[in-house]
């Protein structure tokens, strides 16, 4: 029976990890940018809930669309702010500007909200789910429903609708997309906020209930395995290996973390990402690139 | 490009690094004025000036392993921490000379980094970048978690000061002249490796991989080499690092400096050794003056927080980052390197 409650919340947190790993995917997806500051982006998303559900004391079901939507306006800024002028450089730039947008969000959220630690609006019930001796915590319950409707939703959106195809391209090379006649600027800027939208949710579902620190990015490294697992570019495939690194690392933290005496569980993501990395970097549903010379 | 009236009649004058009369005095003036400066200096500039010189061996060698090879590295900071680790426990538990660790501490670092060349040799690009930060946090998780007898844990490993024929090199001074050695020979090193046969395979990797192989050079064993090169670097670094500050902690050694060491190549400029001095220059000073400034600003504006020192750091950091790639992506040097051309064949346009 603990086994069986160890792999259902493992699962739930590995679909948690894929809501924050599909703001990754969203924006590599529509922009062939690697955002390493998807961390920071759910820390912001978390700090506009916080401002504007206790700072400005609004009704939750008011302060949550609106958080939404500013979190909208936040991803369409950094996209333009930071981003646009980037169009078509090389991999090392685009790497660079968002490994450069982490620290500088970092600071900014710290310049701006300050240190302290902030507590977060409850806006999934703190009481967990009984089934016999199984315990599962709401939100992750909730969050996880949320995740799938997502991931479905996207993945019609960008194999089956035109405008989603249209980004699709752009993913695949800016040159080429814009002499097709797309808007490569278009393309990422909407994915930026599909992104940004998509990280406060991830926020909020996270941190319903606890507390807020900036700490809280680290969910961001943790996500990226569930990405790079999946392949970059599939976004129906992140439920799977969200599952799956979910279920390792909830059983890690069960049954080896006893035995070494360490944070195994902690560092299990990143075990596997190496492992991905050595064997299949394209992951287990990613375009393969052919190149040519 | 040569200023006009020399002309090189060999190949040995051609690949001369020193080429004209006036950059043999001012090279030897800039080397005197490193080695005098303790004379006049105060002792904090002496304390900056250690820094900047440990920092300025690292990002030599993160220079040659992305700004010459192009592999990405997002852990030079780790393969620093391999370095100090090695230096202060051979110092610490076996008493060696520091005449024997800081090269050791520079192999075992290169060993280090030479596993995550070898990852390279397979991927390139953002999946390399991931492979490096993953380098971050096994040294960061094999520190914490490994036995504390072993590398100290969170304890961190005391490192006795470094003596020379019995004499203690513990005063700032003393440690400068020493830092200022190891770093003179490394940097002059740096601009031997860049212009051998392997610096050149290095440039054309970087440029294009695939054309390099067709060209006969081993791109694989490049790759590799250029981490365990960089990462050697990192290593004496450390080890120097060790030295000065006689404790090594696990967390002198995280993303964050990692991304730091970036910061000043791409500030400097890529490919270029000069520019990373140069870059290493620039972002300690203003380093500095953030860290001076800070709490002045602190006290005079109160609802900011003590916090912001290192928030400061942290904005000025990424926008640096990010503003150097958005307008000035080949660095400070290249900027340099264009108006040294236009006065050197002045009055011609080109």
């Amino acid at each position: 029976m603990d086994f069986l409650n160890y792999v259902i919340n493992g699962a739930l947190i590995g679909l948690l990890y894929a809501l924050i790993a599909m703001g990754f995917v969203v924006i590599y997806r529509a922009s062939k940018v690697f955002n390493f500051a998807q961390g920071e982006l759910v820390i912001l998303g978390g700090f506009i809930v916080w401002y504007t559900s206790f700072e400005l004391g609004l009704n939750l079901w008011l302060a949550i669309p609106i958080s939404l939507i500013a979190s909208a306006f936040a991803g369409y800024l950094i996209e333009r702010i930071f981003l646009t002028k980037l169009i078509g450089e090389s991999v090392f730039s685009m790497v660079m500007v968002t490994v450069g947008l982490l620290i500088f969000l970092r600071g900014f959220i710290l310049l701006v909200f300050g240190p302290a630690v902030r507590p977060f609006p409850i806006v999934f019930p703190l009481r967990p789910l009984f089934i016999g001796d199984l315990l599962i915590p709401m939100n992750l319950l909730i969050g996880g429903g949320i995740t799938i409707v997502c991931a479905v939703g996207l993945s019609w959106f960008f194999n089956k609708t035109r405008p989603g195809l249209r980004m699709t391209a752009v993913a695949e090379d800016h040159v080429v997309a814009s002499s097709m006649g797309i808007s490569v600027k278009h393309s990422i800027a909407a994915a930026w906020i599909i992104g940004a939208v998509l990280s406060t949710m991830g926020a909020i579902i996270f941190l319903s209930g606890k507390s807020l620190t900036f700490l809280a990015s680290d969910i961001g490294f943790a996500a990226l395995p569930v990405a790079l697992f999946a392949g970059l570019e599939s976004i129906g495939g992140l439920i799977l290996a969200g599952v799956i690194v979910g279920v390792a690392q909830g059983l890690a933290t069960a049954y080896l973390d006893p035995i070494i005496g360490g944070s195994i569980g902690t560092v299990m993501p990143f075990i596997i990402m190496l492992g991905i990395l050595l064997v299949r970097p394209t992951g287990l549903f990613g375009w393969r690139t052919i190149e040519r010379v | 490009m040569d200023p006009s009236g020399i002309f090189s009649t060999s190949y040995r004058q051609d690949r001369r690094l020193v080429r004209t009369k006036w950059q043999v005095l001012t090279l030897l003036a800039f080397i005197a004025l490193l080695f005098l400066a303790p004379l006049f200096a105060s002792p904090r500039v002496i304390a900056i000036g250690n820094v900047m010189l440990i920092s300025a061996v690292v990002a030599v060698g993160l220079q040659i392993c992305t700004g010459y090879a192009g592999q990405i590295n997002l852990g030079q900071a780790a393969f620093m921490g391999v370095g100090a680790y090695t230096a202060g426990l051979l110092a610490s538990k076996y008493q060696m000379s520091f005449l024997l660790t800081v090269p050791l501490a520079g192999l075992s670092a290169a060993a280090f980094g030479f596993l995550f060349g070898l990852t390279a040799v397979r991927i390139k690009g953002f999946y390399l970048a991931l492979t490096t930060i993953a380098a971050q946090f096994i040294f960061h998780f094999s520190v914490l978690n490994l036995p504390s007898s072993w590398m100290g844990g969170s304890n961190g490993v005391i490192v006795p000061a470094a003596t020379l024929f019995g004499y203690r090199i513990s005063t700032e001074t003393a440690q400068y002249y020493m830092i200022l050695v190891f770093t003179v020979i490394l940097v002059a090193g740096a601009f031997g490796i860049v212009r051998s046969r392997f610096g050149r395979a290095f440039i054309a990797v970087r440029d294009d991989d695939v054309a390099a192989g067709i060209m006969g050079i081993n791109v694989a064993r490049t790759k590799a080499t250029a981490f365990l090169i960089g990462a050697f670097y990192a290593g004496v670094g450390g080890a120097l690092w060790a030295y000065l500050i006689r404790f090594v902690g696990v967390d002198q050694f995280t993303l964050f400096n990692s991304i730091f060491f970036i910061a000043m190549i791409i500030v400097g400029g890529m490919g270029s050794i000069t520019g990373a001095l140069i870059g290493v220059f620039i972002i300690r000073m203003i380093q500095e003056i953030i860290a001076t400034v800070g709490p002045n600003i602190a006290e005079a504006v109160p609802f900011l927080g003590g916090e912001i020192v290192f928030a400061g750091m942290n904005m000025f950091l990424g926008g640096v980052i990010a503003l150097f790639m958005i307008l000035e992506p080949k660095g400070l040097m290249h900027r340099w390197n264009i108006i040294k051309s236009s006065y050197r064949i002045w009055p011609f346009p080109y």
